[in-house]
């Protein structure tokens, strides 16, 4: 008895299949090339997915409501553009103060997405869409088209530099934080609860639309903070940074079993889903696939993965009702 | 009349004052606003100069009317930008490798079908996802196969331009993708609002259940929209060679997004079974007109993006507005 519930434990959770999966990966990827598994290239996967690592957090919380936003890039691009110009015109170079104005900047940018989204009730892809290009442009705008360098930058990009331990510890606290919120806490288990069903959540006692315009100011401020850790990691500041890399996001979460229609999706989950795609991503050209191909492969394995999801649904549903037959 | 989600069903037909009242009447005055507009602002805003510019964004108001199928059927579609750089991309290669231009342009269209096929079979086939992540895989997996075809460099370029230019050439002022537009937006708008299978769309969009219990082949004309808009988007890629001789990576990137803002803007809701046609043609011209007036006086690109992104929003945000300030109706 013991022995079946361990296995359907294991077969059941979402969490443990995408371990497997990603021990089977890095065991396929370390046979074929033995030079994998280093600290240095693991540091290198986590540095340089790092921007998508911390979004996926604010991502989940959207995704759990049942919303999606668009708009993190070019959130991403107005906050890390201000910081670059910040320090281009020499006015600040505090490191600390310049990550809190990411994050408020960010903060803002969300809070507005999501008081329309809860407010006006406007479809989220629609009210995204329209603030990816208002962002968007506004880095544009206040940058005149010009860039930050990394003469600019200088003092400020030894945080995240190649072998700086800045971006791991963001990450770690993100997510040590995250997991705890949405886990033990009253606001984490709101989330869960509008995203489940939102009628039910109003009625028992829930401001359903307080819960969703935070998660996309969370959102928003994730996204302010990725920016400035972007001009840190790359040392430079373009307002096109990170253009179309919103889909990478929303593809960690669905990888990492976050269900579109809300309410079903976990931390430890995202981070695997995130995990995956940075592995296959560094893997590719070592064991002898072009990277060319690696948008094609990860296309098909976000495809894959959400359709085996479904096959297993499907037979498992199966599998329950011929158990009830007589 | 109302639906039982309380969703107004557009397609009944209305008459009179309310038919002037409505969106489309509102996006006319819209239009005609943003015309003196762009006659004020600059002097170079003529019918000559509109249509020249018009060209490079017309291709993309052929996707318009796809797209609108599409989110009248509640769905959505992410991956026409990548289609067209895939249709473009695979035409160039062939057409430089010697195959004739007829060929190469109806492989090109038939680049585009095969695609949409490929999304409808996968949204049919699996209906418990979300079309929004098919479309989202689709998309990485199309720009993948362009990536891939077009190798290290990145960019191919159509060796025969004269053959392609022929697309572009123009009778009298208008070019054949402004007669094309044409065509196809008396062609498309007949068929979602005068025929059973636009009605089937609305049916759809507004109760997937219901309609299947009606007895209409929901999947099968889910698939067929699906098709319809991969068409379209080959056509799309096909005229966008004759204006761009070639293709790269980027060709198509951001274009699912313009083409759902001119639906979105023209009425059609995401949330599918409301909205026609007319309106999101009247929105594409309006964000096109406005986009060459702005760009005459030297605006900044990305300004104008800022612009329309706010009248976008500003757009979905009307009804919400409109409600809370009239008093509520008496419910039945």
């Amino acid at each position: 008895m013991k022995e079946k519930s361990l296995w359907k434990k294991i077969t059941g959770s979402r969490e443990v299949s995408l371990v497997i999966v990603l021990i089977v990966l890095l065991a396929a990827v370390q046979t074929l090339s033995p030079s994998f598994l280093t600290a240095t290239n693991i540091a290198q996967i986590f540095r340089n997915n790092a921007l998508t690592m911390l979004m996926a957090l604010g991502m989940l919380c959207v995704m759990l409501t049942g919303g999606i936003d668009i708009s993190i890039t070019s959130t991403l691009a107005f906050s890390g553009m201000t910081i670059g110009l910040l320090q281009k015109y020499d006015i600040l170079h505090n490191t600390f103060l310049l990550f809190l104005i990411g994050a408020v900047i960010g903060l803002i940018c969300g809070s507005i997405n999501g008081m329309i989204v809860a407010k006006g009730k406007v479809a989220p892809i629609i009210c995204t869409m329209g603030f990816m290009y208002i962002w968007r442009g506004m880095a544009y705008v206040i940058s005149n088209n010009a860039w930050a360098s990394g003469q600019d930058v200088a003092g400020f990009s030894d945080f995240g530099k190649d072998g700086a331990i800045g971006p791991y510890i963001i990450l770690i606290i993100a997510y040590i934080i995250f997991f705890v919120v949405m886990k033990w806490t009253k606001f984490g288990r709101q989330i869960y609860a509008v995203g489940s069903n939102k009628e039910a959540a109003a009625i028992s006692g829930i401001n359903v639309k307080k819960t969703i315009t935070s998660v996309y100011a969370i959102m928003g401020m994730l996204a302010g903070l990725a920016g400035v850790l972007s001009v840190s990691i790359y040392a430079s500041a373009q307002p096109n940074m990170q253009y179309g890399k919103e889909m990478d996001v929303i593809a960690a979460c669905v990888i990492g079993g976050v269900s579109m229609s809300g309410g079903r999706g976990t931390v430890v989950g995202t981070f695997l889903g995130a995990l995956i795609i940075a592995i296959i991503a560094k893997a590719l050209p070592l064991v002898g696939i072009s990277s060319i191909a690696q948008n094609f492969v990860k296309g098909v394995i976000i495809l894959a993965v959400v359709v085996l999801n479904v096959i297993t649904q499907r037979t498992m549903d199966k599998q329950n009702l011929s158990r009830r037959e007589i | 009349m109302a639906g039982k989600s309380g969703r107004e069903i557009s397609a009944t037909p209305k008459g009179g004052i309310t038919k002037i009242l409505s969106w489309e009447g509102a996006l006319i005055l819209v239009f005609i606003a943003v015309i003196i507009l762009g006659k004020s602002i600059s002097p170079n805003y003529t019918l000559n100069n509109v249509l020249r510019e018009m060209q490079k964004y017309l291709p993309e108001i052929f996707m318009m009317f796809g797209m609108g199928f599409i989110l009248v059927l509640g769905d959505i579609d992410i991956s026409v930008g990548s289609i067209v750089c895939l249709c473009a991309t695979l035409t160039c290669i062939a057409a430089n490798a010697g195959v004739p231009f007829i060929l190469a342009a109806l492989l090109c269209i038939l680049i585009g079908t095969c695609c949409g096929m490929l999304n409808g079979f996968l949204a049919t086939k699996f209906t418990e996802l979300p079309t929004m992540i098919i479309t989202l895989g689709t998309q990485i997996i199309f720009r993948g196969i362009a990536e891939m075809s077009l190798g290290s460099g990145g960019s191919v370029s159509y060796k025969n331009s004269k053959d392609i230019a022929v697309l572009a050439k123009k009778i009298g002022p208008f070019p054949i993708s402004f007669f094309l537009v044409i065509i196809l937006g008396v062609v498309m708008i007949t068929v979602l609002s005068r025929t059973t299978f636009g009605r089937k769309l609305y049916a759809i969009g507004s109760n997937k259940t219901a309609s299947y219990y009606a007895g209409i082949k929901v999947q099968r004309t889910r698939f067929l929209c699906y098709t319809i808009l991969g068409t379209l988007a080959g056509l799309c890629a096909l005229f966008l060679l004759s204006a761009l001789y070639g293709a790269n990576t980027t060709t198509g990137q951001g274009f699912e997004m313009e083409v759902i803002a001119m639906c979105v803007f023209g009425g059609i809701a995401t949330t599918g079974g409301k909205g026609n046609l007319i309106g999101g043609l009247i929105a594409a011209f309006i964000i096109v007109c406005l986009r060459i007036a702005l760009g005459q006086i030297n605006m900044n690109t990305q300004l104008i993006l800022v612009i329309i992104g706010a009248m976008l929003i500003v757009s979905v945000l009307i009804p919400q507005i409109k409600n809370a300030l009239m008093p509520k109706k008496q419910k039945v």
